[in-house]
């Protein structure tokens, strides 16, 4: 009997004391969430997500590795903390040629490696080199595909060489402009400038199904010699040790923003060749940015530390940075309450706790960014080939009411997000109004009137409409396995049903498994896609239904389009490029190849002691601008303001750094 | 054994569609067709099946596909002690606990302590890890602020994983020992050491456990090479960077080196594990004796 009794009060005891700590912890912290303490040693503890592919800049495409690289490298230009516009960075100034198809950059002369060495000019022609290399295996190169010569050289391609002279794109009727150009003249500059030459695929047998499907080319290939593209031929030029020329194939006015892309920073020559892929390991690595490598510990921490050689160390706040890998969101929500980290990436908040975690208004952000979610619609497999099919489906969509059943997102109407680009919105306001409001929207009664044009009668039985001639069986809705894709797809697929009374069926698959479902278009129907900004302009968007390898998995080839975009990006007023591209953008709308859904946001917390970061499009932060304040007084407050609200300290910082580039001439 | 496995594991990878490059956005044709060639895989299947083998009879399972120039070997050999640590100390504290338990629960049969520890033992067995976990860190984290919530670093950080990881087996071997302690109580053998006159507690300690305990025994050499080898779901809730998530994540990534390599290192370590305990059976058991 004793030792029962005894029992039961040890239990009693237990039980009271964690209610009293459970009592006592809540109480104390209602302010913020967890313990909020503000670091003493002045290291920023972050969660980054997915264990980093490769310390390499240049070779793996993923978001977790991109904010890491933002430390350790640096390139021409940085991002700006708030916008993401390009700021200077190793580049002091540039200028730009009238048809933005050129570009000179003046690199300052203090930038060195992190093991003292200085970087020049000939530093950043290596890298791009590397990066276009076929044997780096980058998957970012891509994006480099403007500058001149750089698709071939990266596809192994050849040029047509007969006798002395090389084919060129003129010869087989391509026309060719090419406005004035800038800096001085070189032998390099003569070649880089002068016709484009034709390049064919390097591979024998491809190549001769290429030459045979031409008889232009046919006749001009004829007994000719190729010429492999090489790494020398791409249009980057070392003028001198800190002088930089890039040439484009076409005008890009979208380029300079994309040059602070981690494919385009700098990487250390002598310690690559040395140690080839062995260079990124801790006891080789050579690196340029605001922070160094300390330590590496896989899938437990990424440590660095303040690069004393960096040109700007007296600017950089933070004594260091660890960066912890992780995949469970809820885990890194521990973390932060019991106050072990001080912020994590984005889209990071659990939906089961996003309405708690509103409530604390000086840490919990949720601002648009530069990502979209939408339907790809297969459009090479019937009905979906019929474009009247594809809008009665994208009209039965209440954008609106989707979102505010999600709650973190924003509404997405058209193709590029809205409130990213605010002088691209309000071009799109000027042509939508020139086109009377007349764009592919949001319409019921509009959907069952295009459904039943197209052959496919909706009747109405009593307040349900249905569709009995409609082939539901054999189209899906497909998706990759998540919590928060399920909700969108049941939420559409009801208003699919009491709009058009069609059930469309679903169907979740594991992501790799999903991928080559859509990228191959096996898919029937829809299948969702979410696609994040490379850089800050509508281009990144609207180029997805670009060319005929585009990226958007509709199968759409539409040669009306990329005439109109690239119409679009050589105009040289960025106003009127911005009207042509929001015209394009509601032609693509038109062809209804996708279904916007939503706009993608933050879902984001940070401590409110952490300064200098702030929820941009990318929630990419250059770690430089970043610090810890110990002054409760001064510690982030309603953060729903931080982009509108100003930091002297953040401002100063920008402003001396910005203060360095000339205006620019051509547009920009 | 082993080759049979990683054929099996082979083959169930190329069938899974997607690769180790798939992301959200489509690579263009040349880079992808680059990374084929440089992978290999642009070869027949049968070339690549033969290229795979001829490097794991080596020894070698090459690099990571994900994790560019990190060799299969080295990344299975750097994150198997946290693996193993919390492993061995989860399998000491749920072989003691277990054992005493069970021991006493068969010796004190049909007490108060009996069913109290096989009650608890039951509670053990159905609650996962998984979920026993965040319980556990919010009672020890958030309610008492004793123990970090996750993450490697400390004896502190041990505490609440190797405790949610050794309750499940813990519970397995009590119930094991007690019903081993209770058959073996009322065999033959007990019964003649009781009459020789030995005391209780030499019955115990030199007869009955030994083989009472051969059921644990059985248990235990395939428990210790899971608990060795990381357990997955688990080792992501408490972010450590152990085999087992580092498994899950090669799955999910695609990353067939490290796939085979784990599973080809995972299929030897249970089959020397089996080996021990067959071995142990004889040392225990002096009815059991291999010839």
């Amino acid at each position: 009997m004793v030792s029962h009794r005894s029992r039961d009060k040890t239990l009693v005891f237990a039980l009271i004391f964690s209610m009293l700590a459970a009592g006592c912890s809540s109480s104390a912290s209602s302010r913020y969430f967890g313990k909020t303490v503000a670091p003493k040693d002045n290291v920023l503890r972050y969660v980054s997500g997915s264990e980093p592919e490769s310390l390499d800049p240049q070779v793996p495409d993923g978001q977790p590795e991109a904010r890491i690289y933002l430390a350790l490298y640096e390139g021409l230009v940085d991002y700006d903390p708030k916008t993401l516009q390009p700021i200077p960075a190793l580049a002091t100034s540039w200028e730009i040629a009238p048809g933005v198809d050129e570009y000179l950059f003046h690199l300052r002369s203090t930038g060195k490696f992190s093991d003292g060495q200085p970087i020049t000019a000939k530093d950043f022609v290596y890298s791009m080199r590397r990066g276009f290399a076929p044997e780096t295996l980058s998957r970012t190169a891509n994006l480099g595909y403007p500058i001149m010569y750089s698709e071939a050289f990266n596809g192994g391609q050849v040029f047509v060489k007969k006798g002395d002279t090389f084919l060129l794109k003129k010869d087989l009727g391509g026309t060719e402009t090419k406005a004035a150009s800038i800096g001085p003249e070189t032998e390099f500059h003569k070649f880089i400038r002068s016709p484009e030459r034709v390049a064919l695929d390097g591979d024998e047998k491809k190549r001769a199904k290429q030459i045979a499907a031409d008889p232009k080319l046919q006749a001009a290939a004829e007994g000719a010699e190729f010429v492999p593209v090489k790494a020398e031929d791409i249009g980057v030029e070392a003028i001198d040790d800190y002088t930089l020329r890039i040439s484009l194939r076409q005008s890009a006015p979208y380029f300079l923003g994309l040059l602070a892309h981690q494919f385009f920073r700098v990487v250390p020559q002598q310690t690559i060749e040395k140690f080839g892929k062995a260079w990124t390991r801790k006891e080789n690595i050579v690196t340029n940015g605001p922070f160094r490598i300390k330590e590496i510990r896989p899938y437990d921490a990424l440590i660095v530390e303040r690069d004393p050689n960096y040109w700007d160390a007296a600017n950089v706040h933070l004594d260091g940075i660890q960066f912890y890998p992780m995949e469970e969101q809820s885990t890194a929500m521990n973390l932060y309450k019991a106050g072990s980290i001080d912020a994590f990436l984005n889209h990071f908040v659990p939906s089961s706790w996003i309405e708690q975690m509103r409530g604390f208004k000086d840490e919990y952000m949720n601002f648009p960014e530069a990502s979209t979610a939408y339907y790809s619609i297969n459009t090479t497999k019937p009905p979906f080939d019929n474009v009247k099919v594809r809008r009665a489906f994208v009209q039965a969509v209440d954008q609106v009411a989707l979102s505010n059943f999600r709650k973190v997102t924003k509404p997405l109407t058209v193709i590029a997000p809205t409130g990213i680009f605010p002088d691209y919105d309000k071009a799109r306001e000027k042509v939508k109004a020139e086109l009377g409001g007349k764009t592919l929207s949001f319409d019921a009664e509009q959907a069952r009137k295009t459904l039943t044009e197209a052959g496919y009668p909706v009747q109405k039985n009593g307040s349900t409409y249905s569709c009995p001639t409609f082939p539901t069986d054999t189209i899906s809705l497909s998706y990759n396995t998540s919590e928060s894709n399920r909700q969108i797809a049941e939420f559409i697929q009801a208003q699919w049903r009491a709009n058009l009374g069609i059930t469309v069926p679903l169907k979740n698959m594991e992501f790799k498994t999903f991928l080559p479902t859509r990228h191959e278009l096996q898919y029937v129907g829809f299948a969702q896609t979410l696609w994040s900004g490379d850089y800050v302009d509508p281009n990144t968007f609207l180029g997805l239904f670009y060319g005929k390898d585009n990226n958007g998995d509709t199968g759409l080839i539409d040669p009306k389009f990329d005439k109109m975009m690239d119409d679009a990006n050589s105009e040289l007023d960025p106003q009127k490029r911005y009207e042509m591209l929001a015209r394009a953008e509601y032609y693509m709308l038109d062809q209804a190849v996708v279904v916007p859904l939503t706009i993608n946001a933050t879902n984001w917390m940070k401590k409110p002691y952490v300064k200098g970061m702030y929820p941009n499009p990318g929630t990419l932060m250059p770690w430089k601008f970043v610090y810890i304040e110990q002054d409760p007084g001064k510690w982030d407050t309603d953060v729903d303001d931080i982009m509108a609200g100003h930091d002297p300290q953040v401002e100063k910082q920008l402003a001396d750094i910005v203060s360095t580039q000339r205006t620019p001439t051509g547009s920009n | 054994m082993a080759l049979l496995v990683v054929t099996l594991t082979w083959g169930l990878v190329r069938l899974a569609p997607g690769s180790f490059y798939s992301a959200e956005k489509k690579l263009p044709a040349a880079v992808e067709a680059n990374i084929k060639k440089k992978y290999g895989l642009d070869k027949p299947w049968y070339q690549q099946y033969g290229i795979m083998m001829g490097n794991i009879l080596r020894g070698d399972f090459g690099d990571s596909l994900r994790y560019t120039g990190q060799s299969v070997n080295e990344i299975i050999w750097r994150h198997l002690p946290y693996s193993a640590t919390i492993g061995i100390l989860a399998y000491l504290l749920a072989l003691i606990v277990g054992i005493a338990a069970g021991t006493f629960a068969a010796l004190k049969q049909n007490s108060g302590f009996d069913y109290g520890s096989m009650s608890a033992a039951l509670l053990g067995l159905s609650v996962p890890n998984f979920v026993l976990g965040p319980i556990l860190v919010l009672i020890f984290s958030f309610w008492l602020y004793w123990f970090p919530p996750a993450r490697w670093g400390g004896v502190a950080s041990l505490v609440l994983p190797v405790v949610t990881l050794a309750a499940i087996y813990a519970a397995y071997i009590a119930r094991l020992a007690r019903a081993g302690m209770l058959e073996v109580l009322r065999s033959d053998y007990i019964r003649t050491a009781r009459a020789k006159g030995l005391s209780e507690t030499q019955v115990l300690w030199r007869h009955a456990i030994r083989g009472g305990l051969i059921p644990v025994i059985s248990f235990t050499g395939p428990a210790l090479a899971a608990l060795l080898a990381g357990t997955a779901v688990f080792e992501r809730v408490f972010a450590i960077p152990g085999l087992g998530s580092i498994f899950i994540q090669s799955v999910l990534n695609r990353d067939e080196p490290l796939i085979l390599g784990i599973v080809a290192f995972l299929s030897i370590l249970i089959m020397i594990f089996n080996l021990i305990v067959d071995i142990s059976y004889g040392l225990l058991d002096p009815r059991i004796r291999y010839e």
